[in-house]
């Protein structure tokens, strides 16, 4: 156990490192620089001529200058040593505080979005499994197919469109008018729990049917297995059974797929943002690529791929705890 | 009395194409103590027929009505097994605590995320009433008394770190934990190379003389019968074509098929014969034959009988039993 503790921590790190170069590598790809467009929007309008050697000033005044190498250098070892993710230009302030909620305000919607898909699929595979081939099961996997064809931003403004005519409630954004500028309290907490499950639905709706899908296959394999039948024989009544052997093992492909799931999410979080109006990372990543602001862009990115990784990481943990063929051969 | 009695067992499936009843007319008794040998081809409805005794069959199976299959528990009680409810208290006390089952795979018979002892202690925990210490103590015990060595390390260990034969063992040690009466064992030997094999059947043979079990042995190898059981049943297509003390039935078979089987056996004594294989394939139990379930392999079939009127059992001797056109007139000339 000890030894594939370290093989996978190991791996996460070297994961890491390639992530961070990659992501650096991301924000140089666009033409140009937060330099120039400095410049642009300072200047524009004014009548003043600006040369060269006025954005040159710039670039050195920002730090821009620099090879490639040493910038990297200095933003990574910013961020790991310090936690200080550099200057965010378009705000005239440090990257950290134009993130700093909307950090966690994403993380709660990942995870929000990933307890209710679990939630959701798990339960609801596992006993299309068991009931298979009746009506239930039948009606169960035509919605989930449903759930596969329909793209989510559609089922979000049909979720928008139908909950304001008929409940005439605004479910835009995650919090009510009276909660957005507020400090926390349990109020506001229990105002985003509200306002939170819509796009936690939205976002966990096309992974709820995927993984329903998984469940209900790996669910009735199990099911048919010898060793299933031998506990049977042993006398085991029929619930116990199912939640002991097969569940046990239907859960696993779930679980090692988790990371995949947080992957889907974040991709398609600027759009189901955009359209439910929510404010966080994904709506404020597209605006710091437009301006060509490539810390904070930058450290959306890194901080997704870091989630991402890190869920991985979980994924291979929570699969070796289940399932000891992995901890005691992998 | 009998510890075990089954009579006119039918079972049928329903498919796709229509229902299938791979078992028919299967009647046989067992007493407390005694071995029967079930033997027959892949496709004979054995396993079948054993999982019928344990209601193990999916819910697609169905018994026939005039089915009685009935077993007298440890209580003295005469339990009525065709008739249990699939949730009925009495059959999870009749699966493993009365009757114990060994599969052909041992590997699959475990579950692989959970160590031998947790399945173990299961069966223990349900139907002896122990806890926790006490139920592992016993699961060492039978561990032990399976001749694995180390018991005490190994109830920790998945089925996936023992070799095949401590892994069969194990299997065994599994299905005696709850001390059944009777033990059916599904070809526990098959998936086993030679001197393996033998180990396995002195073990269990011996086991069976020490708890005064009885047993029910499927096969398909006459040879390993002759060592383990006193009563032989010849199964073909779902039926029994030939049963009796299995000292008779080897020295004086009266089935074709039984013959066949035998001829079958590879000997050292004659090396030099060729073997002589039952020709051709069991028949789909969904495309059973008209008359005699035999008469399309048989070398010995009569046109006009055999392929037409279903064979009657006749009884002779000391408790034996054919089903075969043939043998019925000769046996009536000896009686």
């Amino acid at each position: 156990m000890a030894v594939f503790l370290i093989r996978r921590l190991l791996g996460m790190a070297l994961t890491l490192l390639l992530v961070s170069l990659m992501v650096f590598l991301i924000m140089e790809l666009p033409p140009g620089d937060y330099a120039e467009r400095y410049a642009f929007r300072k200047f524009s309008g004014t009548g003043v001529a600006v040369t060269p050697a006025d954005i040159q000033a710039i670039r050195i005044e920002l730090g821009l200058d620099a090879p490639m190498m040493v910038r990297y250098a200095n933003w990574i070892s910013g961020i790991v040593l310090r936690g200080d993710f550099g200057q965010a230009y378009s705000f005239l302030t440090s990257v950290n505080n134009v993130i700093g909620d909307k950090v966690w305000l994403t993380l709660g919607l990942l995870v929000a979005t990933l307890l209710l898909t679990y939630l959701i699929a798990i339960p609801v595979g596992l006993y299309a499994a068991v009931r298979r081939g009746s009506g239930a099961d039948y009606g169960l996997t035509i919605i989930s197919y449903l759930g596969l064809a329909l793209p989510n931003f559609l089922l979000a403004l049909l979720l928008l469109y139908f909950a304001n005519r008929w409940f005439g409630a605004s479910i835009g954004g995650l919090f009510s008018d009276q909660y957005r500028d507020a400090p926390w309290s349990l109020a506001k907490f229990w105002d985003l729990v509200k306002h939170l499950w819509i796009p936690a639905l939205v976002l966990g709706w096309s992974a709820i049917a995927y993984q329903l899908q998984t469940v209900r296959a790996t669910m009735s394999d199990e099911i048919g297995k010898l060793s299933v039948m031998a506990a049977r024989a042993r006398g085991l009544p029929e619930t116990r059974l199912m939640v002991k052997y097969p569940a046990r093992l239907a859960v696993n492909p779930v679980v090692s797929t988790i990371g995949f799931d947080v992957n889907r999410i974040f991709s398609e979080l600027p759009i189901v943002a955009a359209v439910l109006g929510l404010t966080e990372l994904g709506d404020l990543l597209l605006k710091s690529f437009l301006d060509l602001d490539m810390n904070v862009a930058g450290a959306i990115l890194l901080l997704l791929t870091v989630v991402i990784v890190v869920m991985n990481f979980v994924s291979d943990l929570l699969l070796a705890w289940l399932d000891p063929r992995i901890r005691l051969e992998g | 009395m009998m510890l075990l009695s089954v009579e006119n067992l039918s079972i049928s499936f329903r498919t796709d194409e229509g229902p299938v009843t791979p078992v028919q007319g299967v009647s046989f008794d067992l007493a407390a103590g005694r071995t029967l040998g079930l033997v027959g081809e892949s496709g004979s409805g054995k396993s079948v027929t054993t999982k019928a005794l344990m209601r193990l069959l999916p819910g697609s199976a169905k018994l026939a009505p005039d089915t009685r299959i009935r077993y007298r528990d440890k209580a003295g009680q005469i339990v009525e097994v065709e008739k249990l409810k699939p949730d009925a208290r009495a059959l999870r006390a009749l699966r493993g605590g009365e009757i114990g089952i060994i599969f052909q795979e041992p590997m699959a018979s475990f579950s692989p995320v959970y160590t031998i002892g947790n399945q173990m202690m299961e069966a223990i925990r349900l139907h002896k009433g122990l806890r926790g210490r006490a139920a592992r103590e016993l699961a060492i015990e039978m561990l032990a008394k399976v001749g694995l060595s180390n018991p005490a390390a190994r109830v920790d260990q998945y089925a996936f770190e023992l070799s095949g034969g401590m892994r069969q063992r194990a299997v065994i040690a599994m299905a005696l934990s709850a001390s059944p009466r009777l033990l059916i064992a599904d070809e526990p030997t098959t998936a086993l190379d030679v001197t393996i094999q033998a180990q396995v059947l002195e073990l269990m043979r011996g086991l069976q003389s020490d708890l005064g079990m009885s047993m029910i042995f499927i096969t398909h190898d006459l040879g390993v019968i002759a060592q383990i059981a006193q009563e032989v049943a010849v199964m073909y297509l779902g039926t029994i074509v030939e049963r009796g003390p299995v000292r008779d039935v080897l020295k004086d078979p009266q089935h074709p098929y039984t013959r066949g089987l035998l001829k079958a056996i590879p000997s050292l004594d004659r090396l030099t014969r060729r073997l002589h294989p039952v020709p051709g394939d069991i028949p789909s139990p969904s495309a059973r034959p008209t008359g005699c379930p035999f008469h399309t392999r048989c070398t010995e079939a009569r046109p006009g009988l055999c392929d037409r009127m279903s064979p009657a059992q006749t009884s002779f001797g000391t408790g034996r039993m054919v089903r075969c056109h043939l043998a019925e007139p000769a046996l009536a000339r000896s009686a």
